[in-house]
């Protein structure tokens, strides 16, 4: 049995990704079981492989991480608790990571997954594998090279500070009298109110339902709801600030991919701004919605307050690391692994 | 896509009578007054509810074993819906069909079915006829998880896929087949996952969230309507009673702490709580129309059990369909 | 008018001019389309009325007759082919528990006009999976009808009264008469279901066969006439519902009977018919009723077998010389 604070790295799944409605709404694919166990089990071997101790993972409704390593030698853990087929599962599976001190930790999913891992635990390090819709936090790749990068830094191989940088966080505070609640959340990439009454299957496919879209992350190469802020006023996932989109009559006509292979005209009334420590306050009812899902229903009369903080994951380059480790000729005989073990 | 105050109330109507006419059912078949089988719908109601709220008279569905919630869902009257359970000669199929085979095609209701999966293969022929028609009509096939495991239901979804037809399979996975639970059965969890092997795309939508339902049925008629082919709807459910009768709790193959968690996310009960939150309906309002439901439940007991039995000489009619001679005939 | 056309022909030709007179009849079945089914059967239909209404479908026996059904309860008249009868078996829900019951489960409320087509019978060194005649399995079920011709004026006029039909209607075509030849009606007609023909007349014993076997009943009947031995020849042609009333005056004029069916003799449909004899016609019986078929074991594949397992014009003949062994009474 490895001694606690051994080097761990720890893979988190969200089973659901790549599975909702956006599979009739629009042109996403479907990340299959099989697909997301594939991965799971590139990441394992490929942690296995560079001297990972430990590998954690969480547990899931679809018992994907027991089905990805059978088989497989190395050290696995599955990270036991209650789940209830939600984004709890994940928001647990992350704390139960930072409470095992996991050197870095591997996700599946898409935007509104790694949102949860970051709500479970703030500044985690991670890598984030696209399993889901609306990718534009994670990307793509291959889970042998995540799996080997994530031990390299949980290792201390290559130093977490050389690789990693700090991602932003949207964060909102959501004062809703009618309800009687004040709801503290944030958002990796953008939060926006859609004005709907419903949570209902979650995706924003209508866009005359968008009120206004916050994003930290903009980017003209992505879809989604932040490919509005993206194509209208982009901003880097490194630079400090954030900006604001209403949308509305008067403004410019934009084409916007609301979902993969789906393009929509929005029109955007205005364009604003965010710098870092700013705060701006946002009226409305509806509901809000965090990286791409519809979640907290408000009323009409709710105060939402947004500003962009400096409080996200730290985000690991599999590239950069992967580099790191070459030029230190980490891959050499006798690996890693084996002056650890000695076997 | 925002949904009118109509279409709420709607919504809510539909499964409000599913639930009531369940319970009913499951109080008469505790007095011995429901002869045969009996497979109650309650838990699952957001599904049949948001699947039959997006279709129209003209469009058909197939059903399952678990078959009055979406009889109710598609227009069916409590009154023949009671006497058919009650095996009455007023009932929908004249007192021969009963719990597990009623129907009514009027409404599009194509059948419970007593033999697991075997809707789905009716529902393909039923929207080729549509397609074959042209008349933008659709099916939806309902079906368990369990029966995703019988040939048929592999057969009609290649079938429905290949001749690109206007069908819609809405998977109502509540854990259990029967009763042993899923995981024993399969080796996925997700039978969407099996709709990609069919070249349909496939969705997982909360199936105790009618408004989730809802949307979801609604883009895949849509889909369907315009000629784009079959999809499969996964509604992850559950049935609050044991796979037939009346008992609920002590069953040997579940836990009574999951029938609780299940009933905390009740369909009727969370989408109520959003109906007074969006200020849509008030609590008055739904007291009424639990309160006007149920006196037509009381109507339909009342009716099904005045209503006679069949007739001894009803017992060999409707084997087949009479046919006229023929005037072309030519002797041989 | 008529002209000589082959017993596949004629079915075609059934089908065809159903199909112009009426756009809610439709063919889906496997190879049916393209190809014309592996018996030439449904040739050039897609060429003629297209893909939306000869459909060719994958190899899905349990699908193709639910797509039979549904359309059928939705308010077409589809054919839906079964290439080989003993595919019926993998079919056997759709067609025992769906269309042969719907009508009766729905209170009546639904007809289901559906006509299924499958190539029974042997001879063909198809061996155990492809040679089967399992009529008795389907005039078992209560809501279907069963239908099995024995010469080409037969084929287009029984499968024209299947296509009218408003019940679920399964027309076995026999394999080894598919190349048989004979004088067929331009004119659509009908042959009406439930009535039987006589084939030959006689005075001396009654015969009872159908399909091919009423072909070598008719041949065992030719032999017999040179002794003076006057056999008359009963086809059933459809089997459910059986023409009980034909064969039992036969009986009562000729008083011995033999029943010949290329099915397995054990749960047979001779069995069925005897019993139905014996029920009406006790009376006028000389002889106990003879049955004339297959042993009770699979089709074999080998040619020597086979020819030994069939019931043939010898088999036949042996048979009305046994009854008529029998001194009358």
């Amino acid at each position: 049995m490895p001694s606690p604070g051994a080097s761990s790295v720890g893979i988190i799944v969200n089973p659901h990704a790549g599975k909702d409605i956006r599979r009739l709404t629009s042109a996403s694919g479907q990340t299959s079981d099989a697909v997301k166990i594939g991965i799971m089990r590139r990441i394992a071997a490929g942690a296995v492989e560079m001297g990972a101790e430990r590998v954690l993972f969480s547990t899931d409704t679809h018992r994907l991480a027991q089905r990805a390593v059978e088989g497989l030698d190395g050290h696995f853990e599955f990270l036991e608790s209650p789940l209830t087929g939600a984004g709890f599962d994940t928001i647990a599976a992350a704390q139960s990571m930072c409470k095992e001190q996991v050197g870095a930790v591997v996700v599946l999913g898409g935007d509104g997954t790694c949102r949860d891992v970051a709500t479970g635990w703030p500044d985690v390090s991670l890598i984030a594998i696209s399993t889901g819709t609306n990718n534009v936090f994670p990307s793509t790749v291959d889970g042998t090279t995540a799996g080997v990068a994530a031990a390299l830094v949980a290792t201390g191989a290559v130093a977490v500070d050389a690789v990693a940088h700090q991602a932003k966080r949207v964060s909102l505070r959501i004062d809703d009298p009618a309800r009687d609640a004040v709801v503290h959340e944030h958002a990796l990439v953008e939060a926006a109110l859609i004005g709907t009454a419903f949570v209902g299957a979650r995706a924003v496919t209508d866009p005359a339902t968008i009120r206004w879209v916050v994003a930290c992350i903009a980017n003209p190469a992505s879809t989604g709801l932040a490919s509005i802020a993206g194509r209208v006023h982009p901003v880097d996932r490194n630079a400090p600030d954030g900006v604001l989109i209403e949308l509305g009559p008067g403004g410019r006509n934009v084409r916007v991919p609301l979902a993969p292979g789906t393009f929509a005209t929005l029109h955007v009334a205005s364009v604003e701004t965010l710098r870092p420590s700013e705060t701006i306050e946002l009226t409305g009812g509806g509901v809000v919605a965090y990286d791409g899902e519809r979640t907290t229903p408000v009323s009409a009369d709710t105060t939402i307050t947004v500003s962009i903080e400096q409080s996200g994951p730290r985000l690991i380059d599999v590239d950069q690391t992967l580099a790191l480790a070459a030029h230190d000729q980490l891959f050499d005989e006798p690996s890693p692994r084996k002056e650890t073990h000695g076997d | 896509m925002e949904l009118s105050t109509e279409v709420q109330m709607d919504l809510h109507r539909r499964m409000v009578r599913i639930r009531l006419f369940e319970e009913a059912a499951g109080k008469l078949a505790e007095a011995a007054k429901l002869p045969g089988f009996l497979h109650l719908y309650v838990g699952q109601e957001a599904v049949a509810s948001g699947v039959c709220a997006a279709l129209t008279d003209a469009d058909q569905i197939t059903s399952t074993h678990r078959g009055h919630g979406h009889l109710v869902a598609k227009g069916g009257q409590f009154n023949e819906m009671m006497a058919e359970l009650m095996a009455k000669s007023t009932g929908y199929n004249k007192g021969k069909g009963g719990s597990m085979h009623i129907s009514n095609l009027e409404v599009g209701m194509l059948g419970a079915n007593g033999i697991v999966g075997a809707g789905a293969p009716i529902a393909v022929g039923a929207g080729f006829a549509d397609k074959y028609r042209g008349e933008g009509n659709v099916a939806v096939a309902f079906f368990g998880d369990g029966s995703t495991n019988i040939g048929a239901f592999h057969e009609a979804a290649n079938m429905a896929c290949a001749l690109k037809l206007p069908v819609v399979f809405a998977c109502e996975n509540n854990e259990y087949g029967e009763f042993t639970a899923r995981e024993k059965t399969m080796a996925i969890t997700d039978i969407i996952d099996r709709a990609a092997g069919y070249g349909m795309p496939g969705v997982i939508v909360d199936g105790m969230d009618v408004v989730a339902v809802h949307e979801a049925a609604t883009e895949a008629v849509a889909r369907a309507r315009r000629g784009d082919g079959p999809s499969l709807i996964e509604a992850k459910t559950y049935r609050y009673y044991n796979h037939h009768g009346v008992q609920n709790l002590g069953l040997k193959y579940r836990t009574d702490d999951e029938v609780a968690e299940w009933r905390e996310r009740d369909p009727i009960f969370t989408f109520e709580e959003h109906l007074i939150a969006n200020g849509t309906a008030s609590r008055a309002d739904i007291d009424a129309i639990w309160a006007e439901l149920r006196a037509d439940i009381a109507t339909a007991i009342e009716f099904a059990e005045a209503s006679p039995v069949p007739t001894a000489d009803q017992l060999l009619v409707d084997v087949y369909t009479e046919m006229a001679p023929t005037a072309a005939e030519v002797p041989a | 008018m008529t002209r000589k056309l082959t017993y596949g022909q004629a079915f075609n030709e059934a089908v065809r001019q159903a199909m112009a007179a009426d756009d809610d009849i439709f063919c889906a079945g496997e190879d049916i389309g393209a190809f014309g089914g592996v018996f030439q059967t449904y040739a050039g239909l897609q060429a003629e009325f297209g893909e939306r209404r000869v459909v060719d479908t994958p190899i899905s026996e349990q699908a193709i007759i639910g797509l039979g059904v549904g359309a059928a309860a939705s308010g077409l008249r589809p054919i839906v082919d079964i290439m080989f009868m003993d595919f019926l078996c993998v079919a056997f829900d759709q067609i025992v528990n769906q269309a042969a019951k719907i009508k009766y489960m729905f209170g009546g409320a639904a007809t289901i006009p559906l006509t299924i087509t499958t190539g029974g019978g042997a001879g063909l060194s198809a061996a155990a999976q492809h040679s089967q005649s399992l009529e008795a399995l389907l005039c078992h079920i209560p809501g279907l009808k069963v239908v099995q011709p024995s010469n080409p004026y037969d084929a287009k006029g029984l499968m024209t009264a299947c296509i009218r039909e408003d019940n679920p209607t399964i027309m076995v075509l026999h394999k080894r008469l598919l190349g048989m030849q004979g004088e067929v009606p331009e004119d659509a007609y009908e042959i009406p279901l439930g009535k039987a023909n006589i084939l030959r007349e006689g005075a001396d014993v009654t015969v009872v066969g159908w399909g091919r076997m009423a072909n070598e009943a008719l041949d065992a009947a030719e032999k017999l006439a040179a002794d003076g031995i006057d056999v008359e020849v009963i086809d059933p042609r459809t089997l459910q519902p059986f023409d009980t009333a034909t064969v039992v005056e036969s009986v009562r004029k000729t008083n011995r009977v033999v029943v010949v069916h290329e099915a397995v003799r054990f749960g047979g449909l001779g069995g069925e018919i005897a019993a139905q004899i014996q029920e009406e016609a006790f009376d006028y019986l000389d002889a106990p009723v003879a049955r004339i078929a297959a042993p009770f074991s699979p089709v074999p594949f080998s040619p020597v077998l086979e020819q030994i397992y069939l019931p043939s014009a010898d088999d036949i003949e042996a048979g009305i010389r046994g009854v008529l062994a029998r001194p009358g009474v």
